[in-house]
């Protein structure tokens, strides 16, 4: 279990986060969920995943924030984050793509298998 | 000897007569002449007077009407400034010298290098493209709504500001430039544009959710299903498709309304978007059976366009094209170059729009007579959004169209650089 890529999801609505961490599983990650920046920061420490679904707006701080103490973190600067939310504001993509996010999916556009396609695509694929 | 006196008496008798005459004369004469001279310089005195008199009521109506003007112009809400042709002020009303915090006497600088402004982004606005300077150069009136006052070293104050010169005789002799404190109403546009975002945010949430999970069962994630099942499960699936729509449309008719919307123009061609899109309907269009043909003149070249609006477009009267026409029918997809754009022809041979509902066709929840039982799914926003969007981008929008024969929707995109909106939000794919 070495070679599994680690997924973190940083989403509070809880279907959501089970969806993701279905399919995630069936395609060979490892998934990891917290319901709350803080808790999302840190596992972060804690896992370094290969990647970190952030959704934006969370109970405790929005997605900006979370990104900006992420990338204050030493190891957190290089982490790889996909944005996955229902909000679309093109000035918030425009500030968040200054903190490294390589993409920026409305969860509502897109298709359960797609996301995974997606994630399959950075980190390369799972141990299935 | 006596009659020599006699007669010398007599002769003198007729002199002193001639001469009392004469005397007398030139008393009247003068006498004359003294009644003439009077009357002619009474009648002037009495001319002058008239004229000064009227003079005096003359200057009494313009200083009346001056102090009307002023007190007009002390009394409008908005600060009003006007200056000579230089741009030097010449007046200044009692809202101006407040809202610009000035305390010195103003009159004679230059408006533009004492009344500093800044854009929404916080860039200085040089002395030349401030609206009143703009104005008095382009010799047209310059409406700004984005600027900002700089007072006492702070940006703190949104303005609608008008400038438009003063023409005379063809002869640009002044600028009058108007402006207005806006910062209640930027502070409910901005309230407005995010409840907008929010309140589909929150829309989004449960339908994603539903999304997903339907995906998965007919998918087979959670058990094989039968043929029934999945046939349920697509209704499902289809039905809250149209309502993610929906609220997609909703949120890009909200912010053309507001204007929020952003135009970021790139490089893009437009034969590859109808490509993409044409693949993304290769479903729809095979289960229909329509036959799809395409035409990309080989000149047309690459464009400067927001490359998400033009998708938009196109997929709004794709997607029209194959949602009204029947099974079997044809729908076409052409782009040709013209001098000065680019015209893109969507053309299918469905149901038409009848010819007394052709001009509301563009209007918000229209939807056509013919269609509305037949097709179910409209909500009649496409096409309003469409050309709004169309239109902010330089172009124009129009169709042709015969019930039961067919329809041909142009869209043209200018050549020229479109002008870079600063807008805060993207609008959302439909």
């Amino acid at each position: 279990m070495k070679n599994t890529k680690k997924i973190l999801i940083v989403e509070d609505e809880k279907p959501i986060v089970e969806a993701l961490t279905i399919k995630l599983t069936k395609e060979g990650y490892e998934p990891h969920f917290a319901t709350t920046g803080e808790a999302g920061l840190a596992l972060t420490k804690d896992l370094h995943p290969d990647l970190i679904l952030l959704d934006f707006i969370l109970p405790d701080m929005d997605g900006l924030s979370f990104l900006k103490t992420l990338r204050l973190d030493k190891w957190g600067k290089s982490a790889q984050v996909l944005i996955l939310t229902n909000l679309s504001d093109g000035k918030i993509a425009d500030e968040v793509a200054e903190y490294g996010v390589f993409d920026y999916l409305i969860k509502a556009d897109w298709r359960l298998d797609d996301v995974v396609k997606k994630v399959k695509e950075k980190v390369g694929r799972g141990n299935k | 000897m006596l009659i020599n006196l006699m007669l010398a008496y007599s002769f003198k008798n007729i002199l002193d007569r001639q001469l009392s005459m004469l005397v007398g004369g030139a008393f009247l004469m003068q006498g004359l002449f003294l009644l003439l001279t009077a009357t002619y310089f009474s009648h002037t005195i009495k001319a002058a007077k008239k004229v000064t008199e009227e003079l005096e009521l003359a200057k009494i109506k313009i200083e009346t009407e001056k102090a009307k003007d002023e007190a007009l112009l002390n009394s409008i809400g908005d600060g009003v400034v006007a200056t000579d042709n230089t741009g030097a002020i010449i007046f200044i009303n009692k809202v101006a010298e407040e809202m610009l915090s000035w305390t010195g006497a103003v009159i004679g600088e230059k408006l533009g290098e004492i009344s500093l402004l800044t854009n929404a982004n916080g860039e200085h606005i040089s002395i030349e493209k401030h609206p009143l300077h703009l104005s008095l150069e382009t010799k047209k009136q310059v409406v700004t709504k984005d600027y900002r006052f700089v007072r006492e070293g702070k940006v703190d104050l949104a303005v609608y500001i008008s400038a438009t010169p003063v023409i005379l005789k063809d002869e640009v002799v002044g600028a009058i430039e108007v402006f207005r404190d806006i910062t209640k109403e930027k502070e409910i546009d901005q309230a407005k544009s995010e409840f907008v975002s929010l309140a589909s945010h929150q829309l989004r949430t449960p339908l994603s959710t539903v999304n997903w999970y339907t995906e998965m069962l007919l998918a087979g994630d959670a058990g094989k299903m039968n043929a029934e099942q999945k046939k349920y499960l697509r209704e499902i699936y289809d039905s809250n498709n149209r309502m993610i729509d929906l609220v997609n449309t909703l949120l890009n008719v909200s912010r053309i309304e507001m204007g929020t919307f952003k135009v970021k123009p790139e490089p893009i061609k437009i034969s590859e978007v109808i490509e993409s899109l044409l693949s993304e309907l290769s479903v729809q269009t095979s289960q229909h059976k329509l036959k799809v043909e395409k035409k990309f003149g080989k000149d047309v070249p690459t464009i400067n366009a927001d490359p998400s609006l033009i998708r938009i477009i196109i997929q709004n009267l794709l997607s029209n094209a194959v949602k009204y026409t029947p099974d079997g029918g044809k729908i076409s997809a052409e782009v040709m170059r013209r001098p000065h754009d680019v015209m893109i022809e969507i053309k299918d041979s469905g149901y038409g729009i009848p010819k007394n509902q052709q001009d509301k066709i563009f209007n918000k929840m229209f939807r056509a007579e013919n269609v509305k039982d037949k097709i179910t799914d409209g909500n009649g926003l496409g096409l309003y959004s469409t050309k709004a969007i169309v239109e902010q981008s330089g172009g124009k929008i129009w169709f042709e169209s015969e019930e039961n024969k067919g329809t041909s929707f142009f869209v043209t995109i200018p050549l020229t650089d479109p002008k870079k909106k600063i807008g805060k939000k993207n609008l959302s794919a439909f």
